[in-house]
């Protein structure tokens, strides 16, 4: 059986990424301004998803509480270019607030990941939606965050670009940044690691895989990359409060998404993403009375038909070998 | 199992059929002689019961103006109009998309929905694209200190909505010497909280407390204990419908009693009284419109037509909530032929000098767009007899105050 | 002054614990048995609070008798919810799917209330309620004292039927040892169904003293299902009693925060408690002998 890791990137796969890249830059050219706002959300929420699978994918940890990075983030540099003033410039201030978010997201998530990730399982999940749920909390409760009130960000803007182009740009940047650490990551010794841990952590102990390090690794990484898609969305909403970005749908959808997709893939959550966001926003967004029900039917349907996600879907079809999916191990 | 329905069929169809929408999205410019106005209503989240308040009113307002007037006429031409509300679900990302594809339509002209985290960011992009909003809901006041000139409230900013509450504590007698303001932790609630409590001690009340609640409150007993034990005279609570219902509940089986209950939002509702019976008698609150207000509409007439028209059609009881967003669309449609035109820079002009008596009261916007704060500031009601009666000021009220209220056992 | 505030915290958190504790023993239950984490937890407590609200409405029926017929209705939607949609999941043992199944469920459910009910908030009153009663500068609220009688009455109800019934023993040995059970003749799928719709039964149960007790509105769902995982998590897996001491436990937790640290912080010490029980005893206080124990 051919190694998955050592396998040369297949040409048609870089040719065709190479052109939806490119096709993706210049549609802001001929797009609605509406059109780009689905694909912003796409882009954000998918590179968020395909961030959460740095751990989530490759291992059994699936947490449920990311959103608690993408409020850290917000927050941490809403307040910090608050502190910095009007004075400087609103695109240096991103610059900084990007740096701080990261530095912080660093921090918390270490500090957080020593006691959380000796939870295995359900425990995990519950245990980093409790994280989120503290943070949120504590965002709203203390006054010196401003969360109940409400924090505004400088709005950023780039000359003769407008603001959802240019925001436009910011989603894809981070969601081709994103595929290419996943990518990465499964190529390298690391998600190596990580792959094995997912299949019996235990063993993978015994054989001297050192599992605590790389959890670590890549639960930190996947917080400081979120931590961003964290700062970006609050600047293109311009203000934000706990319930903006402190929210448990982001957490649950970052889940969904991978597992409509297929779990361990970078098409997987893309796919996933796109799929839901446009379900919910373009077919069911001018349903005023029934876009729940409908939301949760067609959720529903789709687990049911296809449990390994659309990628295990293709995937039986065509008879691949399932190289480096973990499938429904939970 | 036949060839016919397979899980990938299924799936296929599936795909073709969403596929179709997606082309269906923007048919471009609003049709001649049609209004379309847009916006977002928080339907299906915390709100949602404002939220369809809110909404039946902007309906019977068209219905109306559709069927009874055969469309507003605007420089001498007869408009059709149309509500597209989109539901937000509270959801900061979601109202954005969908009122982008709004703007994308081509509607010019926006309804707001509430809760700053959403209100904000909406009316950054609808000020951007250059179009207007009016809304009903928001009132914290940094909707109001952006900068935005295309952003208009009905309700004056939180912070200055207490001096019609402050007049009606000074004129009470024997005076009331001390306050407690219970809030939730959300820009509404505590904007309000902060508003009051600085006009309080302005005018020489003692504000002993601000008790934080979360927001959304399950259990006050803690709050309560600390009320019973510091004994104001006022208890001001600035929460809204669902939380003033669990704390007066509470308040009731733990005996907690205050010489003036004051619940900034809930007891204007019928629900709210029928819930408490006759232990509501005394409590009270911000009134901003009333069945009894005697005001003509330029549109509707009669505070009696409009109510008859509105029961003809719709079977969800009236609030306030839903007088006020069917002002919205007087308010906008007069301001559309003050201007003679749907140009939106020249309504927005117009919006900004508007000075008019509708259904909901007489409407005054300031110049940052909230509701002037003396012109809509709220009168002060409060609960008698199952009736929710005006008390203050005195030249509007239907009833005189209760004051100090009886403890809730002796209220059968 | 500081004795009698003391005493009247703890009272009070006694009775809100007792509410938390009914809520949750339904979660507590299919988490242990069928090892799975039910999202849709929290409409089937509002669900039972709605099904008292109609019968009163239509029927004039005072909700302490609807007790029973919210059992019964909430015990056949979660058969039904069960056996259609639910268990290929179970028997797959994937606990992804079956969050994602419940919580689409959830969403059903609540745009249904929504659609049917109406969003606004009701309230259940009951004439059945105990009187609040003073003792010494101590008040006790009549209301949540009874709802604490209840959820007791409830709770020990549910642990006779586990511990001396032939169903209640089939269940807790589904849960210890699937295997072993069916090979003593226990059919794991009806036995799977049956929990499923007996922990829906009292999540239904337990939301006609949560309505009784606490105005309510489709919203408030997620507020019961995390409150049933915390539970759950501090009293332990399973057991009915595990579900009471962690209800117990967090009514104490929220109103001594409440009171001592200040009235918002509630929540964040609630879920600090999660975590720390979480980091330092996974299966809780009671960690029972079901399989959800780690």
């Amino acid at each position: 059986m051919k190694n998955p890791f050592h396998r040369p990137l297949s040409a048609f796969w870089l040719a065709s990424s190479a052109i939806a890249l490119i096709v993706a830059v210049i549609l802001p050219a001929v797009l609605l301004p509406f059109h780009l706002r689905v694909l912003q959300q796409i882009f954000l929420f998918g590179g968020m998803a395909i961030a959460w699978g740095f751990l989530g994918g490759f291992t059994t940890y699936w947490s449920f509480g990311h959103t608690a990075f993408i409020g850290l983030g917000a927050f941490s540099s809403a307040l910090f270019e608050q502190w910095l003033g009007p004075a400087i410039a609103p695109e240096l201030r991103l610059a900084c607030g990007l740096l701080i978010a990261v530095v912080i997201t660093f921090a918390v998530a270490i500090l957080i990941a020593l006691p959380i990730l000796k939870l295995r399982g359900v425990y995990f999940a519950i245990g980093m939606l409790a994280f989120a749920e503290i943070l949120g909390e504590a965002s709203r409760n203390f006054d010196i965050f401003q969360g109940a009130i409400g924090v505004s960000l400088p709005a950023v803007s780039l000359p003769g670009v407008s603001s959802v182009s240019l925001f436009y740009w910011l989603f894809l940047m981070l969601f081709v940044v994103n595929s290419l650490i996943f990518i990465a990551l499964r190529r390298s010794r690391i998600g190596m690691g990580l792959i094995c841990i997912g299949q019996d952590e235990d063993t993978a102990n015994m054989l001297g895989v050192p599992a605590e390090r790389h959890k670590r690794i890549a639960f930190v990484l996947s917080a400081c990359m979120i931590s961003i898609g964290g700062v970006l969305y609050a600047h293109s909403l311009g203000f934000i409060t706990t319930g903006s970005v402190f929210r448990v749908e982001h957490s649950l959808d970052m889940i969904v998404f991978n597992m409509l997709g297929g779990i361990g893939t970078v098409i997987g959550p893309a796919l996933g993403t796109a799929i839901m966001v446009f379900v919910t926003q373009i077919v069911l967004g001018r349903l005023l009375d029934y876009h729940l029900m409908l939301t949760g039917v067609i959720l529903i349907a789709i687990v049911s038909l296809a449990p390994a996600g659309l990628i295990g879907l293709v995937e039986s079809r065509y008879r691949r070998r399932r190289s480096t999916q973990i499938g429904t191990a939970l | 199992m036949g060839r016919s329905i397979t899980r990938r069929s299924v799936l296929r169809t599936a795909g073709l059929a969403t596929a179709v929408p997606l082309f269906n999205i923007s048919r471009g410019k609003a049709a001649d002689k049609v209004i379309h106005f847009g916006g977002s209503l928080g339907m299906s989240g915390r709100y949602g019961e404002t939220g369809l308040n809110v909404r039946m009113g902007y309906e019977a307002a068209i219905k109306f103006f559709n069927e009874a007037l055969g469309g507003a006429e605007i420089g001498g031409k007869k408009y059709q109009l149309e509500l597209g509300i989109i539901d937000d679900a509270s959801d900061p990302g979601r109202a954005t998309t969908l009122i982008q594809r709004q703007l994308d339509d081509g509607i010019d002209f926006f309804l707001g929905s509430y809760g700053s985290n959403i209100v904000l960011p909406s009316a950054a992009i609808t000020e951007q694209a250059g179009k207007v909003t009016v809304q009903v809901g928001g009132s914290a006041d940094q909707i109001f200190t952006q900068g935005f000139k295309r952003t208009f409230g009905f309700f004056p900013r939180a912070t200055r909505a207490w001096d019609t509450s402050v007049s009606f504590f000074k004129a009470l007698s024997p005076k009331p010497a001390t306050i407690s303001i219970v809030a939730t932790n959300d820009a509404f609630s505590k904007g309000n909280a902060e508003g009051a409590a600085r006009v309080c001690k302005e005018n020489g009340f003692e504000v002993l407390d601000i008790i934080q609640l979360p927001a959304t409150v399950t259990d006050a007993s803690s709050a309560l204990a600390t009320i019973r034990s510091r004994s104001p005279d006022i208890l001001i609570t600035t929460t809204v419908d669902q939380n003033s219902l669990v704390i007066a509940r509470q308040m009731i089986s733990t005996d907690t009693n205050v010489k003036l209950l004051y619940q900034f939002l809930g007891p204007q509702l019928p629900l709210f009284r029928q819930t408490f019976g006759p232990k509501a008698t005394g409590i009270v609150g911000q009134l901003y419109w009333d069945e009894g207000l005697k005001v003509t509409d330029p549109f509707f007439g009669t505070t009696k037509n409009y109510i008859e028209f509105y029961n003809a059609h719709f079977s969800r009881p009236i609030s306030y909530h839903t007088v006020g967003a069917s002002a919205c669309i007087t308010t906008y449609v007069k301001a559309m032929q003050k201007a003679g035109s749907l140009n939106p820079d020249a309504v927005r002009d117009a919006l900004a000098s508007t000075d008019l008596e509708t259904v909901f009261g007489r409407v005054k916007f300031s110049p940052e767009g909230d509701g002037d704060a003396i012109v809509m500031g709220a009168k002060i009601g409060q609960v008698q007899g199952g009736a929710f009666e005006i008390v203050s000021p005195a030249d509007s009220k239907t009833a005189d105050v209760i004051y100090p209220t009886r403890k809730w056992s002796d209220k059968i | 002054m500081n004795g009698a505030l003391l005493v009247q915290t703890a009272i009070d958190g006694l009775i809100l614990g007792g509410i938390f504790s009914i809520s949750a023993v339904g979660f507590s239950l299919v988490f242990g048995v069928l090892g799975i984490v039910n999202l849709a937890h929290g409409m089937f407590v509002l669900l039972g609070a709605y099904a008292a609200l109609v019968l009163k409405h239509q029927f004039g029926i005072d909700p302490f008798f609807s007790l029973l017929p919210s059992f019964i209705v909430l015990f056949l939607i979660g058969l039904l919810l069960e056996t259609s949609l639910l268990s290929g999941a179970v028997r797959r043992g994937s606990l992804m799917t079956t969050l994602l199944i419940t919580f689409g469920a959830s969403l059903i459910l609540k745009d249904l209330v929504v659609l049917l009910i109406g969003p606004d908030i009701h309230t259940l009153d009951s004439t059945w309620t105990l009187p609040t009663v003073h003792v010494g500068s101590v008040v006790i609220d009549g209301n949540r004292a009874t709802g604490l009688i209840a959820s007791l009455v409830l709770l020990a109800v549910l642990s006779i039927v586990l511990a001396k019934f032939k169903i209640g023993r089939a269940i807790r040995a589904t849960a210890q040892e699937t295997f072993a059970a069916s090979l003593c003749g226990v059919d794991s799928r009806r036995i799977y169904a049956l929990t499923f719709a007996v922990s829906a039964g009292f999540a239904g149960a337990s939301g006609v003293i949560v309505g009784i007790i606490n105005p309510f509105s489709p919203t408030d769902d997620a507020f019961w299902t995390l409150n049933a995982f915390v539970t759950v998590v501090l009293g332990g897996i399973g057991n009915p009693l595990g579900s009471l001491v962690g209800g117990l436990l967090l009514g104490q937790i929220s109103t001594f925060s409440s009171q001592y640290v200040g009235s918002v912080f509630p929540n964040i010490f609630m879920f600090c408690a999660l975590l720390l029980m979480l980091i330092w005893r996974p299966h809780g206080l009671l960690g029972s002998s079901f399989r959800g124990s780690v």
